[in-house]
């Protein structure tokens, strides 16, 4: 649990981070790290301001109160409908990609992104021509192209079906042991936040502040007997008053 | 019965369906000197029930020929019947024979012309200027605020009401005319425009922020994608509303096209002229409006259309 060492700089680092909505503080002294490679899921009642935590690390929105910083940029994967309708799966990729790519690596890098996430005989298809399922690994290849080591993802799964939604996650774990990231996942789903996170991250009810923390054993994702997981969820659902 | 092949009995329920609608046309025909009501509408009950019984057998394109034929049927048959008080309505034949005529003469083509031209400047000019202002206004709440109302407003003034300034601003000939068909056009697309910019889902933008896009990046390769769909259905709706009004433009101020066709044949009392100058109105609007629903079927356009 404590055995992974220190790092030396986070990747991320909210301090006495609050965010007012008018007169409505959304979040509240939130303090919060990353580390380079950490895969940290925040899970929280519905309305707690986790998309506006993700809109906040992601310099979408800037803190009413506090710092955010990050130290370099980042992609967002967004639940559904984040996807461009116009064009098609290849393109979608193609956008992606960092903007300095040379010409003759474009076309390579889309295939070899098409490959990863097994799109390759879908790429002249549009979104809307897609399952819910391959949406979401466009997304993640459009996300994971871009090479840049921060990952935010906005219950990128939850719009889909239980099956989906578990072979997601093992392709999602699979991909980021291959291509290591610093991941910000949130979700109100229990369960994927004991199968996923390195961290979970246990907001309170609005305004957002952390109410607790959690390591997990390592390895992604975790079996539902894995040790340790049990308690943890059993130690989410108390802190989220569901018992 | 329950070991039949039902192909060979659609097939000859669909021969039947065909023949149906012949045969009926021929039975009005035979009967044209029946003058009892109670025997017309006998023979009118019978005929709605032969037809919508066969209907549904029968492929589109022969229910859309037998819609047309049925329209005609109904015209030449009260036409023939006496129906129509002298110079009031032409027949069919003479209507034919005018249309032969008029593009003999060449002048029903150089007036479809004449108004087509119109129609293509105006329309232009209206699109060109009002998707700027429309995307200023879907993009900005100020901008927004302050002309919405005002474009609605003069989106409810019928363009024909523009008349009298047209002619005072722009004298006659074709100006007048491309003037009110800027108008038509204008406020139409303005208020889509800014419908469809308005509602541009956020996440887009959240995406081309990440993607690191630069303001005209923006514009081009996120909102004008985003909102061509809802454009396309509005530039078809306003190519018919632009159509429409050019034969009432044309009606003052100018004398050629399609609208002076009308207005001038009625001057001299040619009914039938006044016809033929309706269905040549009628046929390239639905000419027009076919060449725009093509622009639908473009793949990059479809998400937003099929769902």
């Amino acid at each position: 649990m404590s055995e992974a060492p220190a790092p030396a700089a986070p990747m991320l680092s909210l301090r006495g981070v609050g965010f007012d909505y008018g007169a409505l503080a959304v979040i509240d002294g939130l303090d919060l790290e990353v580390a380079r490679g950490e895969l940290v899921v925040c899970v929280g009642p519905s309305g707690c301001g986790k998309t506006t935590l993700l809109s906040l690390l992601g310099g979408h929105l800037q803190p009413t109160r506090g710092t955010v910083e990050r130290a370099g940029p980042s992609r967002t994967i967004y639940q559904d409908g984040g996807l461009f309708p116009w064009l098609t799966v290849r393109e979608n990729i193609e956008r992606g990609l960092p903007r300095g790519t040379a010409p003759q690596a474009r076309a390579r890098k889309v295939e070899e992104w098409l490959e990863i996430t097994r799109l390759t005989e879908f790429a002249g298809h549009y979104a809307h021509e897609l399952s819910g399922g391959m949406r979401q690994r466009v997304e993640l290849a459009r996300a994971l192209a871009a090479e840049t080591d921060v990952l935010l993802m906005d219950e990128p799964f939850s719009a889909l079906d239980y099956q989906t939604r578990n072979r997601m996650r093992r392709e999602l774990a699979a991909t980021l042991a291959e291509r290591p990231r610093t991941v910000v996942f949130v979700t109100h789903d229990i369960e994927e936040a004991v199968q996923l996170g390195d961290r979970v991250v246990v907001l309170g009810a609005r305004p957002a502040r952390v109410r607790r923390v959690l390591e997990l054993p390592p390895g992604r994702p975790r079996p539902p007997a894995a040790p340790g997981v049990a308690e943890a969820e059993q130690a989410i659902m108390e802190e989220l008053g569901l018992h | 019965m329950r070991s039949v092949d039902p192909g060979p009995r659609a097939a000859l329920l669909r021969g039947g369906s065909l023949l149906a609608a012949p045969a009926i046309l021929a039975i009005w025909w035979l009967t044209l000197d029946v003058r009892s009501p109670i025997a017309l509408a006998l023979l009118a009950a019978a005929s709605v029930l032969a037809i919508t019984a066969t209907a549904r057998a029968l492929p589109r394109w022969a229910l859309a020929a037998f819609g047309g034929g049925v329209l005609l049927a109904v015209w030449w048959i009260a036409d023939e019947r006496g129906a129509f008080p002298v110079g009031t309505v032409p027949s069919p034949a003479a209507t034919a024979r005018a249309f032969v005529d008029e593009i003999r003469s060449v002048r029903l083509i150089e007036d479809a012309i004449a108004s087509l031209y119109r129609v293509a400047w105006g329309y232009v000019g209206g699109v060109v200027t009002a998707v700027p202002l429309g995307l200023l206004m879907g993009r900005s709440i100020a901008w927004r605020a302050a002309l919405l109302p005002w474009v609605n407003f003069f989106r409810s003034i019928s363009p024909i009401a523009w008349i009298p300034f047209a002619i005072i601003w722009f004298g006659v000939g074709d100006p007048p005319a491309i003037f009110i068909i800027f108008l038509a056009t204008f406020f139409q697309i303005v208020l889509a425009t800014t419908a469809a910019s308005a509602s541009v889902p956020r996440v887009y933008y959240r995406v081309a922020e990440d993607l690191g896009m630069r303001g005209h990046e923006v514009l081009f390769q996120i909102t004008l994608p985003a909102i061509l769909p809802q454009l396309v259905t509005a530039l078809r709706v306003a190519i018919g509303v632009a159509w429409m009004v050019v034969v009432a433009a044309e009606m003052i101020a100018v004398r050629s096209g399609l609208g002076y066709l009308i207005i001038d044949a009625r001057n001299a009392l040619r009914m039938d002229l006044v016809v033929v100058g309706m269905i040549s109105v009628g046929a390239l609007g639905v000419g027009l409006d076919r060449l725009f629903r093509l622009l639908m079927r473009i793949p990059s356009l479809r998400w937003g259309v099929e769902r």
